[in-house]
């Protein structure tokens, strides 16, 4: 009978393999395989109920009053992806070209651009808090003081500031990740390529459109797809910043914050419901998997070996 | 039509200079070649031809136009450069065409223009091609036709060679030569190499730290090389340097015999230089310089013999392939008295012989 003999190779990469497997079935495997058996069941508070089929999914889709919520939610979460796509991902492209280019100064950018995104969310999103503070938050302050008092606004209290105070938060927060992986991306183009551009044309335009852009595509896949996952899974700074209802009226509500005011309640109602709350994560965890593994395909295709 | 002049040339990084105040004439249809060892200041010098750097002091003219707040693209010029920078996500057609067209040429002149370039570099069949799928010598070629499809009036090529095996190195040496043939425009091509700068030149520019040694034919160059610098340089084996003295008639050599060789420069003290067809050996002891042979180079058509020579340098001479020499036997050097170089003790400047008092 044939038998396995371990050999001193085979019981170190035994050693490495086998604890991060182990941590990543029981915090990451087991808890999705759960929520998903969880979505199928109906729940009193803690206590499982019969098996429902696919009741929870519907409710959360298609029955009132969840299917304006999920609705409202998830349309947030495509405002906030565009928005940080446009704000997070395009500036930061912007920011590399121009450390990139050696522009006076760009030492100290470098760190100065991502530094932000070392400090922790909550520290982040409380100092954002304090500074659009209506009364005595450093932007009104800022803006009176210059004489544009005009323009100041209760940022966070109002629905049609709220979202977009998250957002420009959250670009300031992050901006320096994908401007470091595009950065990273540039330094590898061969400056002889840059210079036989250099021969041809002046035009910064071309250069980035033709010859820089296309050649940092690996850049653009990964923080593309970060990016997505990121924007609907998306929680943190709104839970600190607007609260777990999403307020004002919802305004600032996003699926994360939905998924856990559903499963888990919240200080202005104690209902907790498990079902409806493991469909959600269940529907959210899909479209994610779905959509960035589609955006990493089509994305992959059009990288090119340097 | 394409005449270039540099004038006073500087070039400083940071605080280190790197060229010296160069000043050339090049003239239109000229192939020159910047030579000179690694560090020299040769592909500085295309870099601040093409405009990819600013020069620190001086002046660059084309056709009487001063070139030096011109941008790189607006020169007319094209340069070939040493990784070839071919752009990766274009195929061969786009990487030619790239350039074109941003030149402004309409549809009909970027085709009949690439048509006619592929036709000449015979890259018919990799238009459809990605860089990454061509071997060195068909990027190379590639290279060159996204040159030519600009029609510049100068092109740069920067060590174009150095990145072929030495099989492809003579082939494409010969394909170059004969692309400057039919195009008839002003080349500028900096190698290292000094066969590659031989073998190409209408006109070589020997350069080293920063300033330029000495500029001429070919042939030039060989024969009447202006200082030790450039007499060691070009040429192989390298030439060898010998201090001699002078007594009446004869060149002495410390410790190690002497020879006649007619006419001799003013002076007492000079530095010999002896090229190794320069040189005859005799076996044993005799009238001339005494030394040893150290080693035997046989190629075939003719060997090189090297003699450690009494005062220790190292001697090159040339003879008949089935001339054998024994490590260690002694051997005497005569010199042919035509073909001798005299350079100054002090500084190596190249000294002229006159006639005999």
């Amino acid at each position: 009978m044939p038998h396995l003999r371990m050999t001193g190779r085979g019981l170190w990469i035994t050693a490495l393999i086998v604890p991060p497997l182990a941590f990543v079935a029981v915090f990451i495997v087991y808890p999705i395989l759960s929520a998903f058996a969880y979505a199928f069941f109906d729940w009193q508070g803690l206590r499982r109920g019969e098996f429902v089929g696919f009741d929870n999914f519907f409710t959360v889709l298609f029955v009132e009053p969840y299917r304006s919520w999920t609705i409202n939610a998830f349309s947030h979460n495509i405002m906030v992806f565009f928005a940080l796509m446009v704000l997070q991902n395009g500036l930061g492209f912007i920011l590399a070209y121009a450390l990139w280019r050696e522009l006076p100064g760009a030492r100290f950018h470098r760190v100065a651009v991502f530094l932000p995104v070392v400090l922790s969310t909550i520290i982040v999103a409380y100092l954002f808090k304090l500074f659009l503070h209506p009364l005595f938050g450093v932007v009104n302050v800022s803006l009176k003081g210059i004489g544009l008092g005009w323009l100041a606004q209760p940022w966070l209290g109002q629905s049609d500031t709220a979202l977009w105070s998250l957002i420009a938060a959250q670009s300031w927060h992050m901006v320096g990740f994908p401007t470091l992986v595009f950065l990273a991306g540039m330094q590898r183009i061969p400056g002889e390529i840059l210079d036989a551009v250099r021969m041809e044309t002046q035009s910064e335009w071309v250069k980035i459109s033709r010859i820089v852009w296309p050649l940092v595509a690996p850049s653009a896949t990964i923080v593309f797809t970060l990016l997505f996952v990121g924007a609907f899974n998306w929680f943190e700074l709104p839970y600190i910043m607007a609260g777990l209802d999403g307020s004002p009226f919802g305004s600032t509500d996003v699926l994360g914050l939905y998924f856990y005011r559903t499963a888990f309640g919240n200080v202005s109602s104690g209902q907790q419901d498990f079902g409806l709350g493991s469909a959600l994560a269940v529907l959210i965890f899909v479209f994610i998997a779905l959509i960035a593994g589609i955006i990493t395909v089509r994305l992959r295709a059009r990288e090119i070996q340097l | 039509m394409a005449q270039l002049s540099l004038r006073g040339i500087k070039k400083r990084f940071r605080n280190t200079e790197v060229l010296h105040g160069i000043d050339l004439e090049i003239g239109d249809r000229e192939f020159v070649v910047f030579v000179g060892p690694s560090g020299c200041g040769k592909s500085t010098l295309l870099r601040l031809i093409a405009g990819l750097d600013p020069m620190t002091d001086g002046e660059f003219l084309l056709n009487g136009r001063r070139m030096n707040e011109v941008p790189p693209s607006r020169r007319g010029i094209a340069m070939v450069f040493q990784s070839y920078a071919l752009y990766p996500h274009m195929d061969v057609y786009e990487n030619m065409a790239f350039g074109a067209r941003l030149m402004g040429l309409d549809k009909a002149e970027v085709e009949r223009r690439i048509a006619e370039t592929t036709r000449m570099l015979r890259l018919e069949e990799l238009l459809q091609r990605k860089p990454r799928e061509l071997s060195g010598g068909q990027r190379q070629r590639v290279a060159i036709g996204r040159a030519l499809v600009r029609k510049p009036e100068v092109f740069l090529l920067d060590e174009p060679l150095s990145n072929l095996d030495a099989a492809l190195r003579s082939e494409v040496r010969l394909e170059i030569a004969r692309l400057h043939h039919d195009i008839g425009g002003t080349m500028i091509y900096v190698t290292h190499d000094q066969v590659e700068a031989m073998t190409l030149a209408d006109k070589i520019v020997v350069m080293n730290a920063g300033r330029i040694e000495q500029v001429g034919s070919p042939r030039e160059l060989y024969e009447t090389p202006a200082n030790t610098f450039v007499a060691t340089f070009i040429g192989s084996p390298r030439m060898t340097l010998l201090d001699v003295t002078r007594d009446g008639e004869r060149l002495v050599m410390a410790d190690g015999g002497s020879i006649a060789v007619g006419a001799l420069p003013a002076g007492s003290a000079f530095r010999l230089g002896l090229r190794s067809d320069a040189v005859r050996l005799a076996r044993g002891q005799g009238d001339g310089f005494a030394g040893q042979v150290v080693y035997t180079e046989y190629l075939g058509d003719n060997a090189y013999v090297y003699v450690r020579l009494a005062d220790g340098t190292l001697l090159a001479a040339r003879t008949a392939p089935n001339d054998s020499f024994a490590p260690d036997e002694p051997v005497t050097v005569r010199v042919d008295p035509g073909s001798v170089h005299f350079f100054s003790a002090e500084d190596g400047r190249r000294l002229t012989q006159q006639a005999a008092e």
